[in-house]
């Protein structure tokens, strides 16, 4: 079967910016292209897939022919791929698997969320539409409130302490501040993490990832093509997915997330890895919960070890066995919902090139791992990354 | 009449021709609803208490101002809203003019009731505000998609919602209802109600900037919502936000049992659903 490479990769900075959809879009794309090493043109791509909520409506149908008529690829067969976060995780791996199938050889996968331009209740109300509006939002959640519950439930259930997030909390922002694409580029506290401003108990501020707006793309290739654009490419060795109830009060545990742990083993197994040959992983932590029970879900740490993980430091770029967000995570790096899966795919595929900034470096990086999920869970999607082909 | 009972969130006196319900609030010398009640909600739990009694009403005839199809989902009774007596109705349902409630199936009797002399006074501030979130929140233009539960949508899962009503297979009970099984099979209908009390697996406090903007109007006046994830004895869970909770923080292995209250409004229709509140010893 066709292998699949990685041969460009570019975004915006995240945070709160200047441009629209089609400026945002064409900024990543450009980047996007420009990364690629040669006789690269937008003429030479066969489809494309474009993750978005649409957050805000706007031009809610048919944004992917909108975005791909403002950045060269007119006429290109395009279609928006809509799974609330992990939208452009699915993106990519719809792209992935056209290649796979041999339908297409070039590829882009990409995503964008415009969020910063709404009201305060507009805004509101969007970030509320992935989950489960019968039942969890008549009961006054949104997913701050979904993800307190599960962390006030692994708290019972495990032993570990909102302490062990601020861990978290910390390290990304440390990770991130050298990240020149991300939204929050500063340095927090353990103290001050620790006494941030509470939004849904026991979550608090720094628990929460902000609202970002930005842009991302990858541009995949076959094998037979690969060399025409690249000497240096990184190779998407396998694309895992899962998913699971819409609503938590439907699933057999709150303290993990099955569609995670069916994404990661799909990946795992296709690419022949386990957990431990992980070097970087690109974790889904929209709140600071999320990473410590995906660093379980993904194998890093064991059932109910999260806190521990968190606590000893070992997601730390360059001092444990993984390092889990050295882009700063949605906590750091920021969060614009379409774009954040295949925002981890751009950094997996700078930091496996060694092409990121100096300081931010993760040492021998040889298989990166991007986790986007959608919703408190409901979708899930795992990529694995490789400098070698398999 | 008899003693007064404490009935989820309400005070009651009740003999067999009679009930009175009443709100246990009061602001300027008149009885008034508290922060999420209404003659709806009040009117559910009036029929739950007679229930209890054994005082099973089919029918009962009301002035327009409780919510038939709310009432019926939540206790199975039909309300009479019309003059014209085209239902004969046993039972009789009288609404005063400040938060009280009388149902009677003796319209001749004398109803002199001497309620309750201890009410819980409102701050001023707190119930101008309370009322205004709920006024602003009913105008029809007041439209939220966070948490958009369509009228069709909602009255599907009326009966799940208002009576905790689950459907039933051989191996368990599933709840909230569900279509297909496993194998694409449909399910059939609810038909037996989970009991209502359940122990509290999670719970969480929103501050008013973390609730979904159907709250936002009232969540600061109220100092945040508390929302618990719960487990019935019968294996189902579920999330419910936590009514009469000024005096109460939820713990994990909490019961709770529930009542019915408003939810929030929406274009123009107030949506009505369980709410749990502390289970007595």
């Amino acid at each position: 079967m066709v292998d699949v490479a990685v041969i460009g990769a570019g975004q915006t900075k995240y945070g709160n910016h200047p441009s629209g959809l089609k400026g945002m879009w064409a900024e990543a794309a450009e980047r996007a292209f420009a990364s690629v090493d040669q006789n690269f043109e937008p003429r030479c791509v066969d489809e494309a897939f474009i993750g978005s909520v649409a957050f805000g409506g706007g031009q809610l149908g048919n944004t992917a022919a909108l975005l791909t008529e403002h950045s060269g690829l007119e006429g290109i067969p395009v279609r928006r791929v809509e799974n609330a976060c992990a939208s452009s995780g699915f993106a990519l791996r719809d792209a992935w698997m056209a290649i796979k199938s041999g339908q297409a050889d070039v590829v882009v996968a990409g995503g964008i969320e415009k969020m910063n331009d709404l009201s305060p209740e507009r805004r509101r109300f969007w970030l509320g539409v992935s989950g489960d509006t019968e039942w969890e939002r008549l009961a006054g959640l949104t997913f701050p409130g979904t993800y307190a519950l599960m962390a006030r439930r692994h708290f019972h259930e495990y032993g570990s302490s909102h302490d062990d997030l601020v861990n978290i909390s910390v390290k990304n922002h440390l990770h991130g501040f050298e990240n020149e694409m991300a939204h929050i580029r500063k340095e927090v506290s353990f103290e001050k993490a620790q006494s941030g401003f509470m939004v849904a108990d026991p979550l608090t501020l720094y628990d929460c990832c902000p609202t970002s707006d930005g842009a991302s793309a990858v541009i995949l290739a076959a094998d037979h093509v690969v060399r025409r654009f690249t000497d240096d490419p990184v190779w998407l060795r396998s694309s895992g997915a899962g998913s699971d109830f819409l609503a938590l009060h439907d699933r057999p545990s709150i303290t993990q997330v099955r569609a995670t742990q069916q994404a990661a083993n799909a990946a795992y197994k296709a690419a022949g890895i386990t957990a431990a040959d992980v070097d970087l992983a690109e974790v889904h932590d929209c709140f600071t919960i999320a990473e410590l029970m995906a660093t379980e879900d993904l194998g890093f740490a064991g059932r109910g070890e999260g806190g521990v993980f968190a606590r000893e430091e070992r997601g730390v770029r360059n001092q444990g066995n993984v390092c889990i967000n050295p882009s700063g995570g949605l906590k750091s790096k920021g969060h614009p919902l379409g774009a954040t899966g295949t925002g981890q795919a751009v950094e997996v595929f700078k930091q496996l090139r060694g092409s990121v900034e100096d300081a931010r470096q993760v040492r021998d990086a040889e298989i990166g791992i991007t986790h986007n999920v959608g919703g408190s869970g409901a979708t899930c999607a795992v990529h694995v990354f490789g400098r070698d082909r398999a | 009449m008899n003693e007064v009972i404490d009935w989820q969130g309400y005070l009651a006196m009740f003999d067999q021709e009679a009930l009175m319900i009443q709100s246990p609030f009061i602001h300027h010398d008149a009885i008034v609803f508290g922060a999420d009640s209404d003659y709806t909600t009040m009117a559910i739990a009036g029929l739950h208490l007679l229930a209890s009694k054994g005082v099973e009403i089919t029918t009962v005839r009301s002035l327009p101002l409780v919510n038939p199809s709310a009432v019926k989902s939540a206790t199975g009774t039909t309300v009479v809203c019309d003059d014209e007596d085209t239902v004969r109705c046993e039972w009789n349902l009288l609404v005063g003019e400040e938060a009280t409630l009388v149902f009677t199936n003796n319209l001749e009797r004398d109803l002199g009731f001497h309620g309750p002399s201890e009410l819980e006074s409102l701050d001023s501030t707190f119930y101008a505000d309370i009322q205004a979130a709920w006024e602003q929140e009913m105008k029809p233009a007041h439209v939220s998609q966070g948490a958009y539960v369509s009228e069709a949508a909602y009255l599907e899962g009326a009966e799940a919602r208002l009576a905790f009503m689950a459907q039933s297979t051989q191996a368990d009970l599933i709840w909230p209802p569900r279509q297909l099984d496993a194998n694409g099979q449909r399910l059939e209908s609810p038909s037996q109600p989970l009991m209502t009390s359940a122990v509290v697996e999670s719970w969480t406090k929103l501050s008013a900037a973390g609730a979904p903007s159907e709250f936002a109007l009232r969540a600061p006046v109220l100092g945040g919502i508390q929302t618990v994830f719960v487990r019935f004895e019968q294996g189902p869970c579920g999330v419910f936000l936590v009514a009469d909770d000024e005096q109460y923080e939820p713990a994990i292995g909490d019961k709770v049992t529930f009542v019915v209250r408003r939810i929030y409004a929406q274009e123009g229709l107030i949506r009505y659903g369980m709410k749990a509140v502390r289970k007595s010893n």
